[in-house]
């Protein structure tokens, strides 16, 4: 790879680890939240999310980043009161870390790639198994903006570092 | 006094930004096919022609999927809720491998008119359709998930913005393969 594209590989990771701090706090109150008919699924999607985000971190490092951290505290996009919204917010930080890895699956080369594709796969099977239905392009804002026009909605609400 | 101007949306330049960038990567891609010229992006994953027949390859793909689709709607009409949204996005898979290829436009019309006419129109015998409809479900979902496999190898050789919609048009197909047979259970 040339300097170039690590550079863009490097922020592509790092802008998926920042989404997948963000899914582990965000599943932390999806956790506390849910009913008991679906906390082991919720927990399955919690331990999936910790094991990607260790992953990025030692992939930053391996292309000499410095991993961003978590933040210390994040704002959710919506009040989770109850099972039926904890549930929204599992499917909501499921299509933001989509997000970020068609980013990187466009970023990266190589196991990278790999690596990207199927978590934006896992990502967007998660996401249809909380929501019960499916999108046509799981990941693109851009194109879902024609769909339900909130893809720049979609895009900022998944949980947003207050700290 | 004249009136302010209207007020921006903040969700506007975000949009914009999108967009601009979805239409400036088409935009790469027909100029690249049509010139011949290797610019950086799409030299970092493969020559203009190997993305060119990726992406016909794709959309015919998509295609073959509208069509099993189909041929399991026609045995199995009572599957029609169930079933057309799925296959409204396999359409627009086919329409956005289209839609971007070096024909343009042109091509994704025809493209899409002729996955809708098959829709309609005549049978397709290429599908045999298991008379059982739980069958039909579980042999829909393997050539969805099969699909979707074999585009998450593809994607690899790849130029960045043809590998980024083939990841997410792949992780549709694992997602279709969940839904289809979560519900043949």
């Amino acid at each position: 790879m040339s300097d170039k594209e690590e550079k863009r590989a490097l922020t592509a990771l790092q802008a998926a680890l920042a989404a997948e701090h963000a899914a582990v706090y965000g599943y932390g109150v999806v956790g506390g939240r849910i009913r008991e008919g679906r906390r082991t699924e919720a927990r399955s999607a919690y331990d999936a999310h910790r094991a990607r985000r260790d992953v990025l971190v030692r992939e930053v490092r391996d292309l000499g980043g410095k991993p961003v951290a978590a933040a210390a505290g994040y704002a959710l996009p919506f009040p989770v009161p109850d099972s039926e919204a904890a549930v929204r917010l599992a499917a909501e930080l499921e299509d933001r870390v989509a997000g970020v890895y068609s980013d990187l699956v466009r970023a990266a080369v190589g196991e990278r790639r790999t690596l990207a594709t199927e978590a934006l796969r896992e990502a967007a099977v998660r996401a249809v198994r909380w929501r019960g239905e499916s999108v046509a392009f799981p990941g693109l804002a851009e194109r879902a903006a024609t769909a339900t026009a909130s893809a720049s909605a979609t895009a900022t609400a998944a949980p947003a570092p207050t700290a | 006094m004249p009136y302010p101007p209207p007020p921006r949306t903040p969700s506007g330049p975000r949009r914009r930004t999108l967009l601009a960038s979805a239409a400036g990567a088409a935009l790469l891609v027909g100029c690249t096919s049509g010139s011949g010229d290797s610019d950086s992006e799409e030299s970092t994953g493969g020559s203009p022609s190997v993305a060119e027949r990726a992406r016909t390859r794709a959309a015919r793909d998509s295609r073959g999927i509208v069509e099993h689709y189909d041929a399991v709607l026609a045995a199995h009409p009572t599957l029609t809720d169930r079933l057309s949204p799925l296959r409204a996005e396999a359409v627009r898979h086919v329409e956005a491998f289209g839609a971007t290829g070096s024909a343009g436009a042109t091509a994704s019309a025809s493209e899409s008119a002729s996955a809708s006419a098959s829709g309609t129109g005549a049978p397709t015998p290429a599908v045999a359709v298991p008379v059982n409809e739980k069958d039909a479900l579980v042999e829909l979902a393997t050539a969805e998930r099969v699909l979707a496999d074999a585009r998450a190898k593809a994607l690899l050789d790849m130029p960045g913005e043809l590998a980024r919609l083939l990841a997410s048009v792949a992780a549709a197909g694992a997602a279709h393969a969940y839904l289809l047979t979560e519900g043949a259970k």
